[in-house]
């Protein structure tokens, strides 16, 4: 009997996976070029599962700026927001993203994991409730964990099932807080937001939005798919994370509610964790200024994904979603399918995701690839080019 | 001694859990009701959460996901779900 047996059944998942080329699940990069190649098993590959959705990684001006900090402030903070790691650049860089939603509050947190963790486990507690999107990512899960909280869930995009659960409730939807995200990476849809505002404000609820997928991508100002929809005045929340769009390593949450920053004082995952190093602050500060103006950027990643979308249905692949985005979420009929997929394209010298369940909602078998504004036409032709490939050799 | 009310509950919640198993694994037999959802039934997590959610609908009820945890066998969610529905009463 060994502490270890538990996780037979996932190291035989890992095993029936494995093949004579590289993993398919945390694949080995050998080295990263640029925002769009790598290199993989020996071959430079085109990057089209990453999250980096506005191609930030390598921008000159994002570089300097971290390399800059990381030469006049040191590789780290060594400390928490609480005790020693609050510095000038911390503060900052939420009042740049509380004035950018033009809210008065914003928190930052180490990492994207933890900005939802520390955020929903201190919004809500005991003998109150969260009411949970059945598809959200295991951050918003782990953060009702640890918030002690009630948690319901509804039906994936779903607003009368929504509807249906804060009527049971009654009265004590009040003390509900939805969450939901702009846009899920697993399947790259989106929620009908508006729809799911009308019912939070029906029943006098609260509603978070987690943008990790979405910050950067929608929106005029890149502020994400509340943005886009016009309903910044009639959320609570946004949540969002600095490891896509803005090519570090963080997260954040921002409110219309000034008492937000209550939270400095309650949440453990701000508390009790080193804050951000200065380095990651300055290169999330530069490239939040470049994706709040970055109307070009956005403009290359639609067109980016416009194109793949609607390559991927003519070649009579079913996608996750029918609206285009960032995620080309291409549904396989099996395990077998998907790693032939993935294996099909890396030979191709294009590196996507594979995902498997349980990951998966619905234990659908996916094949994930991601378009960034650094993808160039022709990169996006190589894409579509492998895919044909794949097509017709299956 | 057993009270009627709460064996009508009882009958509810296992038809609403046979129910919506039908629909999760259409090719499954009899339902042993001491079966363990993950093991035996074989189930993965996700497709417990779903297989409950198919229920909250059917009974028209919500089941906290923290209760799940605590949860093994077919016999006991339709014990828990037994509850749920006399508390809502």
């Amino acid at each position: 009997m060994s502490l270890f047996d538990k996780f037979q059944p996932l190291s035989a998942a890992q095993s029936a996976l494995s093949g004579t080329g590289p993993a398919a699940i945390a694949t080995p990069i050998e080295s990263v070029h640029s925002a769009t190649r790598g290199s993989i098993n020996g071959n430079e590959v085109i990057l089209a599962g990453t999250n980096n959705y506005l191609g930030l990684t390598f921008d000159a001006d994002v570089v300097d700026a971290a390399g800059a900090a990381l030469r006049g402030l040191g590789s780290g903070t060594t400390g928490s927001r609480m005790a020693n790691g609050s510095y000038d650049a911390h503060r900052a860089l939420e009042q740049e993203l509380a004035e950018a939603f033009g809210w008065p509050a914003a928190i930052v947190f180490s990492t994207g994991y933890q900005a939802n963790l520390g955020a929903l486990s201190t919004l809500v507690g005991r003998g109150e409730y969260l009411v949970l999107d059945s598809d959200s990512h295991a951050s918003i899960y782990d953060g009702a964990r640890l918030s002690h909280a009630e948690t319901l869930r509804f039906r994936h995009n779903d607003p009368d099932n929504l509807d249906r659960r804060l009527a049971r409730l009654g009265k004590d939807a009040r003390r509900a807080l939805i969450v939901v995200e702009g846009l899920y990476s697993m399947l790259g849809d989106q929620p009908p937001l508006e729809a799911f505002v009308e019912v939070k404000e029906k029943h006098g609820a609260w509603l978070l939005v987690d943008e990790a997928h979405s910050f950067g991508v929608f929106g005029n100002r890149g502020l994400g798919l509340t943005e886009a929809c016009g309903l910044l005045d009639r959320v609570d929340f946004v949540v969002g994370t600095f490891s896509k769009s803005l090519a570090g390593l963080g997260g954040f949450c921002v409110s219309p509610h000034r008492q937000l920053d209550l939270m400095r004082l309650a949440s453990r995952p701000y508390i009790f964790t080193a804050s951000p190093s200065p380095a990651t602050i300055a290169g999330t500060r530069k490239a939040l200024q470049k994706l709040l103006g970055g109307q070009a950027l956005r403009a290359q990643l639609h067109r980016n994904f416009q194109r793949f979308y609607a390559a991927a249905k003519e070649l009579g692949y079913r996608l996750g979603s029918d609206i285009p985005g960032p995620v080309a979420a291409i549904i396989l009929p099996d395990r077998e399918t998907a790693l032939a997929h993935w294996n099909g394209l890396l030979a191709a010298g294009v590196y996507a995701n594979l995902m498997i369940p349980p990951a998966t909602p619905s234990g659908l078998n996916l094949l994930r690839i991601s378009l960034s504004a650094a993808h160039s036409d022709h990169d996006v032709d190589l894409l579509i080019a492998a895919l044909t490939e794949m097509t017709v050799a299956a | 001694m057993e009270y009627p009310f709460l064996t009508d509950l009882r009958k509810q919640s296992e038809q609403a859990i046979q129910v919506a198993l039908g629909r999760a694994l259409p090719e499954q037999g009899d339902i042993d009701w001491q079966a363990a959802l993950t093991g035996d039934v074989g189930l993965d997590s996700v497709q417990i959460m779903n297989l409950v959610m198919e229920i909250e609908d059917e009974l028209d009820l919500s089941v906290p996901v923290e209760m799940l945890a605590e949860i093994q066998t077919l016999d006991q969610l339709a014990e828990r779900l037994c509850h749920l529905q006399k508390e809502r009463s």
